[in-house]
């Protein structure tokens, strides 16, 4: 049961982002197509689409390839995974110019605005989020492919 | 090698090897049965609840938030 890892490691990770980006995406649809809702979302959808259960499956490997040397609970270590995704879809979205920066807020799509004080929330219910679901199910799925 | 040598190779491994014990030390159902009626030790902790109870909350209060997570998640 010690071979191939890493390959374990992997498809144990892709598991959640996969399923829960097939739910996203059709959200997205509805709003955009079948509820003419103003933003154009299309221009990046497929952007995480692609990067999201990549980044999860190579964050999975790394947390095993971690754990003889560091003993970071799983949990934790999703948690960390906000802090690098976040930025990095702001900076995407914001060069493309679909986020714009105003004084009151941010402005998402042309569609979605969001006050400064309401986006203080954010980060904190993504990394929460973000740890209930690597130690939920991403652990689960480790255990269940022998990497406990 | 004829029959003598393997017989004699025979018993020289016998002699050599400790006899196996092939008896089970104690009965092991019991202890199988009592670790199937044990409930599964995977219990969240209040505070897992808690967290999840709050991001429902505030997503609730604010669901224009949906979208934004959705995104940069």
């Amino acid at each position: 049961m010690n071979q191939h890892r890493y390959l374990r490691a992997y498809m144990a990770g892709i598991v959640a982002p996969t399923l829960f980006l097939l739910v996203v995406l059709a959200v997205f649809c509805i709003a955009r197509f079948g509820l003419k809702v103003p933003a154009p979302i299309e221009q990046v959808i497929v952007f995480p689409m692609a990067i999201m259960p990549n980044v999860f499956g190579l964050w999975n490997i790394l947390y095993v390839k971690l754990q003889p040397h560091w003993h970071t609970p799983i949990g934790l270590h999703g948690a960390l995974l906000p802090f690098i995704l976040a930025p990095f879809g702001f900076f995407t979205a914001s060069s493309l110019g679909l986020v714009k920066i105003t004084n009151g807020g941010v402005l998402y799509f042309n569609a979605l605005y969001v006050p400064y004080g309401l986006l203080v929330f954010v980060p904190l219910i993504g990394i929460a989020l973000y740890y209930l679901v690597w130690k939920y199910i991403v652990g689960s799925l480790n255990a269940l492919v022998g990497l406990k | 090698m004829n029959e003598p040598d393997q017989n004699e190779i025979s018993t020289l491994l016998r002699e050599a090897l400790p006899p196996m014990n092939t008896e089970l030390r104690r009965d092991l159902w019991p202890t199988m049965l009592r670790r199937l009626e044990q409930p599964s030790a995977r219990t969240a902790p209040w505070y897992d609840w808690a967290l999840a109870g709050s991001v429902a909350v505030v997503l609730c209060l604010f669901p224009q938030l949906f979208l934004l997570l959705a995104y940069h998640l």
